[in-house]
């Protein structure tokens, strides 16, 4: 994390506090002439598969920078974003969002959810009568300058027939972030849009909906499924296998299908230990998880999996990795059991998310 | 009144309602009639109110027996509402008691399907008491649950909910366990009355009502839509704004609905009574030209840009606005719906094939009507370039590609050409032929986008931004230098593989027939001459339309060419002309003069020169005159016919007879009446007649 390092304010930084963050917010950025001027620029990055990406580097003296991002982040918010299993979805730049205005959005998204589950033919059987949402800020999940404050929801509900003095239960909640997000590309965007490409939601799929198509109407914005590449999924478990050192990982658990007849699901669980010396073999002399070192930690992994049991794990679809620090499925969802060293796996899934964009 | 007696739903109608109790139904041929006529109209339009009240009076009184009854229920599709008579009737038979249970059942399914339907339902809650009867029958049990459960309601003075009922409820619940459909009314109970339930419910009862007819629902759903279409259409008819598609049931991962159009939700400072509130004019009520031009100032976006799509006055509204964020927005949402139903999607069935057609045909539209493409679209052609078939919406890509603004020379190779001509050359001729039309709509596009945004930029600097490509001229001109020099290489490798198709051949000189005139139509200044490989096949083709064609081609190189010697002339830009290009031409003109005219075809000299030899060995008498214009294979036919026209009495076909004298003068005129424009105007400029047709000379550009 050599390379963020100038980036991350130290906590004294006046940007940090809650009133300085909300100016940096909504600062002007440099608009820049979209309509029809745009042609050439925009074109070649829109197109190109991949925007430069950028390596993922872990320090190897994480333990500064973990204590860096502890001391700018609320602990018992970052506990919100824990143990729960997120669902992940891409999000278009969402146009006139303002962070000042969260109070009303709270109002206006309640109205629209008690209205929404009242229409239909068939009455609606359920508990859930009232419904109270929540918009707040998780203050310093933010890496560089264009990067957005993170928008955390919760729909709260008050069941019907709950005992007396009991509280709301919180049945949904979800997030948006930009963490460490491509510079230039949000540069480029015009001071209107907010851009916070990735949500992520926890809770009923039809309040997930819900919410998106409130979004979606109100800002203008669309969502769309983000799944997690086999390569990141690598990266991920190579990122999570080189915490070992600092953090005990405890195991690390691959799980693979090949595409047989019947399809065959492999679980392949490898002792920390073992596995972190191999990671530390092959990020000899260097201090960063590329992709080619997470491929060429995967190739280890399949050819010591081949040897024992003959099957080639590359011919399949690796579909979840996971250690005591967090899991994460190909078919985008994600959960963190450890808050440190989220901030790096929050990078990584704003990259991919970026790279969705449409335009 | 007649007509209305001759219907056969009427007649059905009036057959159902007259119909003695009793009457067989089996072998009853008029019955079946009568019967089909219904079933046609309830599946397509629904049925009157009237309708479904003599229906359902018919069903349910039995007076043909159940299985008729049951036939009708199946068909008993509302077009609009259900009047509250006909059920109260249908439950007065219900409460008979002469039905067998499954049409109970059957009835009372109905009934909770249609209940939405029903027009008011104040005499059906005083029937609440007859419903909580048939509680205790165990087959309706469910079905009265629900039923209870739409129907109750909390009234200030007279409440439905008793305790006597509630006690019947417990009695059942105990009777028959912990049934959910029983849950959820005592929930309801307990939500009206909480003082009266001391149960404990649990937070979520799974699934309380099933939900079974969606036959019904479905029929419902298709009437209501079509209905609704059919209302929409009649509008559209006057006002330009299509219908939103009203079908709320889509397939789960299709993204091609364009959004309705609707206002943004007022600003959250905003009051709701606040002056800026009335002073907006609604979107939504926007349906003529002259309103948008009265309420232009008062206008607002819509909420979602992406609404736009499907209204031409909102377009041409912004149009006018120069504010980029409106392009941004409807960017972010057609990437966003291109890139998943296209790229993204796994499954590539392609079930909603005529939503998809319906969707670029509005996108296509919209571009036309805008006169520029959109970057996402942009984005996502050139992306799906690479996964695309060739065949798959061909139209539709192909005039997407047609709206590409001037990509760099530097990446237009690896972004258009690679993946186009890997599947130029491995489609069918249509293809190619639909891939060379699709590249000259496109370089007309470059030229226009050139020439209208090159010259706004003399007297206004301020709006040089809008311009399609922020690129400075030598950037365009070594795109489209690449784009003519591809086109170049793919057709003549084409027309190659293809025989010299005419009709291939015709979309080639389609194109360079924009090609020639850029200079002087385009005012841009650029001249490339068609290789080789296209220009003897043209020349020496056996169409005459090439021919002619290819001849007016190389009039409008010289009228450009010549322009361009003496650029003060015509008012425009200076332009210096490769003298490669300057020797290609006069090659060319050289060639065609000597096939065509001086019957010198072959002769040392022109650019293709062939060995005597060989074409001695051709066995062709006169070869060097085989291609000019009496005796080349394109005009043979003319000259035939100007022979027989000449001589009519001559028998033996002698066509050298034509370069005699004043025929050829005559022959020439004859060519001239029949359409060979381009023949004349490359004869009477290239060609210095001397004195006769022997003395001649070809002008030569320089």
């Amino acid at each position: 994390m050599d390379g963020q390092g100038s980036c991350i304010q130290t906590p004294g930084d006046p940007t940090f506090s809650s009133k300085g963050a909300l100016s940096e917010v909504t600062k002007c950025r440099s608009a820049v002439r979209f309509r029809r001027s745009h042609g050439t620029g925009l074109t070649m990055r829109g197109y190109t598969p991949h925007h430069k990406v950028a390596s993922m580097k872990i320090s190897k003296n994480a333990q500064v920078l973990k204590r860096d991002f502890r001391e700018k982040v609320d602990p018992e918010q970052i506990s919100l974003l824990m143990k729960k299993e997120w669902k992940l979805f891409y999000v278009t730049p969402l146009y006139k969002f303002k962070h000042t205005q969260l109070k009303t959005y709270s109002k206006q998204l309640s109205a629209f959810i008690a209205s929404e589950k009242q229409k239909g033919r068939a009455v609606e059987v359920g508990p859930e009568t009232g419904f109270k949402v929540v918009f707040s800020i998780i203050f310093g999940l933010t890496e560089t300058e264009e990067d957005t404050e993170l928008v955390f929801i919760q729909i709260h509900s008050k069941p019907s027939f709950a005992a007396e003095g009991a509280s709301d239960v919180v049945i949904w909640s979800g997030w948006l972030a930009c963490i460490n997000g491509n510079t230039e590309y949000l540069r480029a965007i015009p001071a209107d849009f907010v851009c916070l490409p990735l949500f992520c939601a926890s809770g009923a799929g039809s309040l997930t909906s819900l919410v998106k198509s409130w979004f979606e109407t109100t800002f203008d914005c669309n969502f769309g499924q983000l799944r997690i590449s086999p390569s990141n999924l690598h990266r991920l478990a190579t990122m999570w296998t080189g915490c070992h050192p600092t953090v005990n990982i405890r195991y690390l658990k691959l799980s693979w299908t090949l595409p047989t007849c019947p399809p065959l699901d492999i679980s392949y669980t490898v002792n920390p230990g073992d596995v972190s010396d191999l990671w530390s073999r092959i990020c000899q002399g260097k201090d960063q998880v590329s992709s080619e070192v997470a491929k060429q930690f995967f190739q280890c992994l399949e050819s010591h999996f081949f040897r024992h049991f003959r099957i080639h794990l590359s011919a399949g679809e690796l579909t979840k990795v996971s250690t005591a620090l967090g899991s994460a499925y190909r078919d985008g969802k994600i959960q963190f059991m450890n808050s440190d060293y989220m901030i790096d796996v929050l990078m990584l899934l704003t990259e991919s998310a970026l790279l969705m964009m449409p335009v | 009144r007649r007509r209305e007696a001759e219907d056969p739903l009427q007649l059905a109608l009036l057959y159902f309602c007259q119909v003695e109790a009793g009457t067989p139904w089996k072998g009853n041929d008029v019955l079946e009639k009568h019967f089909e006529a219904v079933e046609r109209v309830a599946f397509s339009r629904g049925l009157s109110p009237e309708g479904i009240e003599i229906l359902l009076d018919f069903a349910l009184g039995l007076r043909m027996g159940s299985k008729c009854g049951i036939r009708v229920l199946k068909c008993l599709i509302p077009a609009s509402v259900i009047p509250e008579s006909a059920v109260v009737k249908g439950v007065s038979w219900f409460c008979v008691g002469k039905m067998p249970p499954n049409m109970q059942i059957m009835f009372i399914r109905w009934f909770i399907t249609m209940f939405d339907l029903i027009e008011s339902k104040e005499r059906l809650h005083s029937l609440y008491g007859f419903f909580f009867c048939f509680l205790s029958d165990e087959n309706l049990c469910p079905y009265i649950c629900h039923l209870l459960y739409l129907l109750t309601r909390r009234e200030s003075e007279y409440s439905l909910v008793k305790p006597y009922r509630l006690r019947k409820l417990m009695n059942l619940q105990s009777k028959m366990g912990e049934q959910p459909f029983l849950m959820v009314l005592l929930s309801l109970y307990k939500v009206f009355c909480p003082e009266m339930v001391s149960l404990t419910i649990p937070a979520r009862i799974k699934n309380g009502f099933k939900n079974y007819d969606s036959t019904w629902k479905n029929a419902l759903s298709a009437v209501q839509k079509r209905n609704k279409a059919e209302i929409v259409m009649e509008l559209q008819a006057a006002v330009s704004v299509r219908p939103q598609s009203a079908s709320r049931k889509r397939k789960r991962n299709c993204h091609l609905s364009v959004p309705p159009l609707g206002s943004c939700a007022p600003p959250p400072g905003a009051r709701e009574d606040g002056v800026l509130g009335s002073r907006v004019f609604p979107l939504e009520q926007l349906r003529t030209f002259p309103q948008l031009l009265q309420n232009i100032h008062l206008l607002e976006l819509p909420a979602q840009m992406g609404s736009v799509l499907n209204s031409p006055l909102v377009l041409h509204y912004i149009n006018c606005i120069t504010d980029d964020s409106v392009f941004l927005r409807l960017d972010y949402w057609l990437g966003h719906a291109l890139h998943e139903e296209f790229l993204f999607c796994k499954d590539t069935s392609y079930e909603n094939n005529s939503e998809a057609i319906e969707f670029f045909s509005s996108l296509i539209t919209a571009q036309q009507f805008l006169q520029e493409g959109f970057l996402s679209t942009e984005v996502f052609t050139l992306k799906f370039l690479r996964v695309w078939d060739g065949s798959l919406f061909r139209s539709q890509i192909l005039s997407l590609l047609s709206y590409i603004p001037v990509i760099p020379c530097s990446d237009v190779k690896q972004l258009l050409f690679e993946p186009l001509i890997q599947l130029f050359f491995s489609c069918s001729l249509y293809f190619k032929c639909s891939v060379i039309e699709c590249l000259n709509s496109m370089l007309v596009k470059w030229l226009t986008w050139h020439a209208v945004f090159a010259s706004e930029d003399q007297f206004d600097m301020s709006i040089s931004g809008h311009s399609p490509t922020n690129m400075s001229l030598s950037g365009i001109m070594s795109s489209v230098v690449e784009l003519v020099e591809f086109v170049g290489r793919i057709s003549t490798i084409a027309l190659h593989m293809e025989g010299y198709n005419t009709l291939l051949l015709h979309f080639v000189l389609n194109f360079y027939e924009t090609v020639c005139d850029m200079y002087v139509k385009y005012d841009f200044p650029l001249a490339i001459m068609p290789p080789a490989g296209v220009f003897y096949p043209a020349l020496l083709s056996k169409d005459p339309v090439s021919v002619n064609q290819l001849c007016h081609i190389m009039f409008r190189y010289r009228v450009n060419l010549l322009s361009a010697k003496d650029p003060e002339k015509q008012g425009k830009k200076t332009f210096l002309v490769n003298s490669k290009t300057y020797r290609k031409y006069n090659q060319y003109v050289v060639a065609m003069v000597w096939c065509l005219w001086s019957s010198k075809a072959f002769m040392a000299g022109m650019e293709i020169e062939i060995n005597p030899d060989l074409l001695a060995q051709a066995g062709v008498a006169e070869y060097r005159s085989t291609f000019n214009i009496v005796h080349h294979p394109a005009l043979t036919g003319y000259a035939i016919d100007f022979f027989h026209k000449c001589w009519p009495e001559s028998k033996q076909l002698n066509l050298s007879a034509i370069k005699q004298g004043r025929h050829w003068d005559w022959y020439l005129e004859y060519l001239f009446t029949q359409g060979f424009d381009g023949l004349r105007e490359f004869i009477e400029s290239s060609i210095r007649r001397l004195s006769g047709p022997a003395g001649l000379n070809s002008s030569r550009a320089k």
